[in-house]
């Protein structure tokens, strides 16, 4: 690992093909109440943007 | 947040949006406050759904080289907002991803450096097709 935690060497994203693992994970939100991510598209398409930081 | 400010084409779509960053719920409140956002944001401290959803770590050059930094500012020129300090792991990089209600995923866009961001124009015209 490199300086502030970055990488040695190059890494490519590798997004799945189906988003089951990622429906599975629970999250807090701004208050603190947890969300199952699959919820989000249990009936219609999701949006799912993982921010870079919060800035 | 560009996306964020196409909300109402988003809702024609009639899809969810779902943001989740890499930090506390307390960081999650702050943010939602200073970028005067009204969606929920999930707080992912340990970062385990940005490793299922296979975003990358950066190297330094991904994270502040030329081209990085030159984008970087343009946006912040265009959105004139300045970028606020990093909270989380700062080589982290994110990424879009639309996921149908059978689970699959017809389009992602996973940051390849830190200036790698899908357009919302992308984004829209992707959710119109899932």
């Amino acid at each position: 690992m490199g300086i502030i935690g970055t990488a040695s060497e190059r890494q490519h994203a590798h997004p799945p093909e189906r988003a089951d693992e990622i429906g599975a994970i629970e999250l807090p939100d701004q208050d603190g109440v947890q969300h199952r991510l699959g919820d989000y598209w249990k009936e219609s398409p999701a949006i799912l943007v993982w921010l870079r930081h919060y800035g | 947040m560009q996306l964020h400010r196409e909300r109402q084409a988003l809702e024609e779509t009639g899809a969810g949006l779902v943001l989740i960053g890499q930090a506390t719920p307390r960081h999650a409140a702050h943010f939602r406050r200073r970028q005067d956002i009204d969606l929920p944001v999930l707080a992912d401290e340990k970062r385990e759904s940005y490793k299922a959803a296979g975003a990358k770590v950066a190297t330094l050059s991904e994270l502040l080289g030329p081209k990085v930094a030159a984008k970087g500012l343009v946006s912040s020129l265009r959105s004139r907002q300045p970028q606020g300090r990093t909270i989380g792991h700062p080589a982290q990089l994110g990424g879009t991803m639309i996921v149908r209600p059978d689970g699959s995923v017809p389009w992602s866009h996973m940051s390849e450096d830190a200036s790698d961001n899908a357009s919302p124009a992308e984004i829209l015209a992707a959710i119109r097709e899932a």
